[in-house]
C-alpha cells in the first residue's frame, strides 16, 4: 500500500470535523448543538481504540473519563496560585493522560487476563468500586467534589474563565477527536494493527502464530484510556467548571459509549463518527422535541439500526464498497 | 528435541497431568495416545504456554522453555495446531498464511515459507484468494496446518488433526503429516485415531488419567499388552 492509500481513510473523517466546526461557527446557535455531537463522536473514536480494535467490552469506561476529569481539576485547585497562566489546562490534560493510564495499566495487567464477559463483568465492579472510594475515603472533595470555578476566575479573570468554559473546552474536544482518528489509523497500519485484528478474531489463534496478546491489548487499553483522560478533562471539568462523583462515575456514559461504536462500525475507523452523529444529532433533537420522552423513541430506533445493520452502518457500507471507495472507508 | 519432565498442571484446583514425562526426537513423528479426558489435549497446551505449568520442566533444544507464554515458544521454534483449526473465516486462504507469518522469525523467511506451504498443499494454491470459512473440512485442516508451518517452527504439536473429517480425508491429512517430516520438521501428535496415527509414527507414548503409563518405539508399543487392553478391551 502507498502512503496515501494508507491514510487516506483520514481524509473523509477531518472533513466531517472541518464541516462540523464550520457549522457550529458560521451558523448562529449551532455551535453548543455541533459541541454536543462532536462530545459524543469523540467519545466513539476514544472507545474504538480499544473496544472496537480488541473486541473486548469495558462496561467501566467511564472511570477514565472520570479519572482525566478529576486530573484536570486537581490541577486547577492545587496551581491555580502559582500563576502559570494557559500552561496550568496543559498541566491539567497531562495529569489526566497520567491518571487515566495509571488506572487503565492496573485495570488491564488483571482485567484483561480475562476473556469476553467475564472481562466486561470485572470492569463494571472497577467503575462502581472507585466511585465508592472517592466517596468513601473522602478524597479529592468525597462526595461533593471539586468545584473550580472560583479558582479559573482567579487565574484567568472572569471574561478569559468563560471563555475557556464556552469556546476552548469544545476545541480542544475537536482537537482530541483528531488526534484519536489519527492514532487510530496509525495502530491500523502497523503490526499493532495487524496483532489486534487477530486477537478481535480468535484470540487462542493469535497465540498459535506468536502474537504477545496480553501486551497489545494492554497498549490499545492505555490508548484509548489516556483519551478518555482527555475527553473528561475538556469536556467536563473545563466545560462545566466542577467535577462531581455522582455525574463522572455514571454508567451511562460507558453505555453511550458502546452504542456508538456498535451503531458505526466497530473496529472501523468511520465508524464512531457516524455512531456519533447518528446518536448525537437524535439525542439532541429528540430531547428538545419531545422532552422527557426521547428514550422511547431512541431506544427502538436503536435496535432498528442494529438489526439492519449488524456490523454497524459503516461496517455494512464497506462490505459494498469496491475499488476506491474502499480506501477512504476503513 | 523437546523433553518433558514430571510435568503437573491443571484448571482451577483440578489437577490432569500427575508428572507427565515425555521425549521427542529430532526429525520424528511421536504420537501420544490414551482414552477421553486422559489429559492429551492438556499436555499439547501446557507443553504450548496456554494453560499454565504447575510443576515439572519443558526442555526445548536443551533450554528451559517451562515458563515461557506461548509467543515467546514460537520464537523458540515451537507450534501448535489447535484442535478445531482455529481460522479467520472471513479472510482469504492467502491473508490467513501471511497473517501467520507475523514473528520476526517467520518474517524474514516468509516467501520461502509460503512457497514451501503451497508445493506441501497444491489444493490451497488454488484457493489462495477464496476465504478460508468456505473451505471444505479437509481443505481447512490442511490451512490450519499449513498456517502453523508459516510460523517457521522446528517441531510442531498436533491436536487431534483427524477430528471430524471423513476417512478419506483422515488419510490425506496423515499423508500431509509424513511429508512435514521429510521436510525435517518434528511433530507431537495427539490423536483418539489410533491404528492411522500408528502407522506413521516412529514412536508412541499412552497417556492415562494424567500418566504416561508406556511408551517406546512404535514396534515396542503395538506389540504390548497395554495397548491391546486400553483400546481393544483384551
Amino acid at each position: 500500500m502507498s502512503f496515501f492509500d494508507k491514510y487516506a481513510s483520514l481524509i473523509p473523517v477531518l472533513l466531517i470535523y472541518v464541516v462540523l466546526f464550520a457549522i457550529g461557527i458560521l451558523v448562529p446557535g449551532m455551535w453548543q448543538p455541533v459541541a454536543f455531537i462532536m462530545f459524543y463522536i469523540t467519545l466513539g473514536q476514544a472507545f474504538n481504540i480499544f473496544l472496537g480494535l480488541t473486541g473486548y467490552v469495558d462496561f467501566g469506561y467511564v472511570a477514565f473519563l472520570a479519572l482525566g476529569a478529576y486530573g484536570m481539576a486537581i490541577a486547577v485547585e492545587s496551581l491555580g496560585g502559582a500563576n502559570l497562566g494557559f500552561g496550568i489546562i496543559l498541566i491539567g490534560l497531562v495529569l489526566a493522560i497520567v491518571m487515566a493510564s495509571i488506572l487503565s495499566l492496573a485495570v488491564g495487567a488483571v482485567a484483561l487476563r480475562l476473556r469476553g464477559a467475564y472481562f466486561a463483568i470485572a470492569t463494571i465492579g472497577v467503575n462502581e468500586g472507585f466511585r465508592y472510594f472517592v466517596e468513601g475515603a473522602r478524597i479529592w472533595g468525597g462526595s461533593e467534589g471539586i468545584i473550580i470555578s472560583g479558582a479559573m476566575r482567579n487565574i484567568f479573570g472572569r471574561e478569559t474563565a468563560n471563555f475557556i468554559s464556552t469556546f476552548v473546552s469544545d476545541i480542544l474536544v475537536f482537537i482530541i477527536a483528531i488526534l484519536a482518528a489519527i492514532v487510530t489509523v496509525l495502530i491500523m497500519n502497523r503490526k499493532m494493527g495487524y496483532a489486534l485484528m487477530a486477537v478481535r478474531e480468535d484470540e487462542d489463534a493469535a497465540k498459535v502464530m506468536g502474537i504477545n496478546v496480553t501486551k497489545y491489548k494492554v497498549m490499545a487499553f492505555i490508548a484509548s484510556a489516556s483519551f478518555a483522560g482527555l475527553i473528561g478533562a475538556s469536556a467536563w471539568t473545563l466545560k462545566m467548571t466542577y467535577v462531581f462523583p455522582s455525574d463522572v462515575f455514571l454508567i451511562t456514559y460507558t453505555v453511550e459509549a458502546i452504542v456508538i461504536v456498535m451503531l458505526g462500525g466497530a473496529g472501523t475507523l468511520m465508524g464512531p463518527v457516524v455512531g456519533g452523529l447518528i446518536y448525537g444529532i437524535l439525542k439532541y433533537y429528540l430531547s428538545i422535541t419531545l422532552p422527557g420522552f426521547q428514550l422511547i423513541i431512541l431506544a427502538p430506533l436503536l435496535v432498528v439500526i442494529v438489526i439492519a445493520f449488524p456490523e454497524g452502518v459503516v461496517g455494512a457500507l464497506k462490505r459494498k464498497a469496491r475499488g476506491n471507495a474502499r480506501k477512504y472507508l476503513r | 528435541m523437546l523433553k518433558v519432565e514430571s510435568l503437573e498442571s491443571g484448571y482451577g484446583t483440578m489437577q490432569v497431568l500427575w508428572g507427565t514425562n515425555l521425549e521427542v526426537k529430532r526429525g520424528t513423528i511421536t504420537t501420544v495416545l490414551g482414552p477421553n479426558g486422559a489429559g492429551k489435549s492438556t499436555l499439547l497446551n501446557t507443553i504450548f504456554g496456554l494453560v499454565k505449568p504447575w510443576g515439572g520442566k519443558i526442555l526445548l533444544n536443551g533450554m528451559d522453555v517451562t515458563y515461557y507464554p506461548p509467543h515467546k515458544k514460537v520464537e523458540s521454534g515451537l507450534t501448535i495446531v489447535l484442535e478445531g483449526r482455529h481460522l479467520f473465516p472471513s479472510m482469504s486462504v492467502t491473508e490467513n498464511l501471511i497473517l501467520g507469518a507475523y514473528t520476526d522469525r517467520a518474517m524474514e523467511r516468509l516467501n520461502e515459507t509460503l512457497e514451501l506451504v503451497y508445493s506441501l498443499f497444491p489444493i490451497l494454491k488454488e484457493r489462495s484468494e477464496q476465504l478460508a470459512g468456505t473451505l471444505s473440512g479437509g481443505e481447512q485442516q490442511m490451512l490450519a496446518i499449513a498456517r502453523s508451518l508459516m510460523t517457521n517452527p522446528e517441531i510442531v504439536l498436533m491436536d487431534e488433526p483427524s477430528q471430524g473429517l471423513a476417512p478419506k480425508l483422515v488419510m490425506e491429512v496423515f499423508d500431509t503429516i509424513s511429508r512435514l517430516k521429510d521436510e525435517g520438521l518434528t511433530i507431537l501428535l495427539v490423536e483418539q485415531n489410533v491404528f492411522a496415527s500408528l502407522e506413521i509414527s516412529d514412536y508412541a507414548y499412552v497417556l492415562n488419567e494424567g500418566r504416561m503409563i508406556l511408551g517406546g518405539t512404535i514396534d515396542e508399543i503395538k506389540d504390548s499388552d497395554e495397548i491391546k487392553r486400553v483400546y481393544l478391551g483384551i
